[in-house]
């Protein structure tokens, strides 16, 4: 569905992704592991079109990404809920998921029942839908950003550090929930810090280092490969 | 005419000027808001809609047709100088200013060339007064507050309750996040700098019949139309409303009392002061 092949990327004259090459299947739900700054918010970006890679190929369903518009690339069903949330804070909780619309080829029919179907997943949302979105909860906020990306009823989702900064029941609803899109169908890449809880969740796995992917396996190898958890990771399991 | 209906007078006409100034700095406050372009060309798009106006208005004898084609065409004007000029650029917003000072000297010296630099008048559709307090006020003035007030409260149903308005506002508040929901920010950009220069010129048809068209009208306008954005808040709307219908009354009712240069010089100090007390303007917001 997903394939990344041997991608080069720049921030100026850093090299920040070095031939990364991955791939996501349909109903995937795939980890993107690695310390900070190793590129994988860069990853995201680069497949997002809102960085230009230098070499490399990138396809979704065969058709190639890359010299593409960035506001094209969400039209091939590819959701984005990126690092530190990105919701628009002066706008309401409504008018954010309406702009999710923008992609839609059907012109926003059937608007409330994806409305109510975002809203069945993150209950709270329904109860702030008239309230300014920079005054919720980071929480709250990362579960407007989540519901964003599914209100355009994507086939993939990229996500960011989801989990970051919550508390500990809002990461169980973030984990659940990404679970619950594997099993509808939904493709997720998910990028995270927080090794275990991925590992819980995404049955593949990949593992960044310096702009390479270093590792690539089952959630259960990298389980039991003691020395890829500490030269890359920094921890034990 | 005694002092208090003279006040009146100013009062009134305060209001007015004030809501054609809104009209400018809007355009001005929108366009820097979105795109975070500091648009020295914007005093020469006003300039540039009342010369346009006064070419429809002398071939056409009619100011109705004026006050539809000007807006219209200086914001096609718009549209293309922000393709050709800006969009190469975008990336700097600081060269901006040299590029859009560019647009402002070619604008201005074109006109130049074209309508020569002699000052010009458009008549008013309305050559009546209607008496207040004693004296006769113009009813193309309150023509003028009507157009500017439907322009605005239009501008506002625009940006609040239509798409595409809901886009400019995703875009002027992260970018990249409204790109990668798939909103074309080019074809946002090219629309505000467009909607921006149309605003400008609409003051500038509405201003035509009051102050005189001539090749240099643009620069004092740009001037006024900064100070407002910057007492208002660079990039908020309702504080560019609130400055300039501020700057209109200050203006208007000093000039009873002091020559019209002396009042300028009273507004530049409330500038000073406002930057000094509040340097996010009045309804800015503190980039904290």
């Amino acid at each position: 569905m997903l394939k990344l092949a041997d991608v080069h990327a720049y921030y100026g004259k850093s090299h920040v992704l070095q031939g990364v090459s991955l791939d996501v299947g349909k109903g995937d739900l795939v980890a993107l592991l690695g310390r900070n700054g190793v590129g994988k918010t860069t990853t995201l970006r680069t497949i997002m079109g809102l960085l230009r890679p230098r070499s490399g190929e990138i396809r979704f369903n065969g058709q190639p990404l890359i010299g593409l518009p960035a506001h094209r690339i969400p039209r091939f069903g590819i959701g984005y809920v990126p690092q530190g949330r990105q919701i628009f804070p002066e706008l309401t909780v409504r008018e954010n998921l309406l702009l999710a619309l923008v992609t839609d080829r059907q012109g926003g029919a059937k608007l409330q029942e994806r409305l109510d179907s975002v809203f069945a997943s993150f209950p709270v949302l329904a109860q702030r839908v008239g309230q300014v979105a920079g005054t919720l909860s980071g929480g709250e906020q990362q579960m407007l950003a989540i519901a964003r990306a599914m209100m355009t009823q994507p086939h993939l989702i990229l996500m960011d550090e989801p989990t970051e900064g919550l508390m500990p029941r809002m990461v169980e609803l973030v984990q659940e929930t990404v679970v619950r899109l594997g099993q509808q169908g939904v493709s997720v890449l998910l990028v995270e810090q927080k090794v275990r809880g991925a590992l819980e969740i995404c049955p593949r796995v990949y593992v960044m280092q310096k702009g390479q992917i270093v590792f690539h396996g089952t959630s259960q190898e990298l389980a039991q490969d003691r020395a890829t958890q500490v030269r890359y990771l920094g921890v034990t399991m | 005419m005694d002092v208090l209906s003279q006040l009146l007078y100013q009062l009134v006409n305060g209001f007015v000027w004030g809501l054609i100034i809104a009209l400018i700095a809007l355009g001005l406050s929108l366009i820097f808001g979105l795109i975070e372009v500091v648009n020295i060309a914007h005093g020469s798009l006003y300039m540039l809609g009342a010369v346009l106006a006064w070419y429809v208005a002398e071939f056409t004898g009619s100011f109705w047709l004026a006050l539809a084609v000007a807006p219209v065409g200086v914001g096609l004007v718009g549209l293309l100088v922000e393709r050709v000029v800006l969009r190469p650029i975008e990336d700097r917003p600081i060269i901006t200013i040299i590029a859009t000072f560019g647009v402002l000297l070619i604008i201005q010296q074109g006109v130049l060339g074209v309508f020569g630099g002699a000052p010009r008048r458009i008549a008013a559709p309305f050559i009546q007064n209607f008496p207040l307090m004693g004296v006769g006020y113009p009813v193309y003035r309150v023509f003028v507050a009507i157009v500017s007030l439907l322009a605005i409260g239009t501008l506002w149903v625009f940006l609040q309750w239509t798409k595409f308005g809901l886009w400019m506002r995703a875009v002027r508040q992260n970018r990249e996040m409204a790109l990668a929901l798939g909103i074309p920010t080019h074809q946002v950009y090219m629309a505000t700098f467009g909607l921006g220069s149309a605003m400008a010129a609409l003051g500038g048809v509405l201003a035509a019949p009051i102050v005189t068209v001539e090749f240099q009208m643009g620069l004092k306008m740009l001037v006024t139309a900064f100070m407002v954005a910057v007492i208002g808040g660079l990039g908020s709307l309702g504080g560019s409303l609130v400055a300039a219908l501020l700057i209109g009354e200050l203006e208007g009712l000093l000039s009873v009392v002091i020559e019209p240069t002396h009042a300028r010089v009273v507004s530049l100090l409330l500038m000073a002061v406002v930057l000094l007390w509040k340097p996010e303007g009045i309804m800015g917001k503190s980039k904290a």
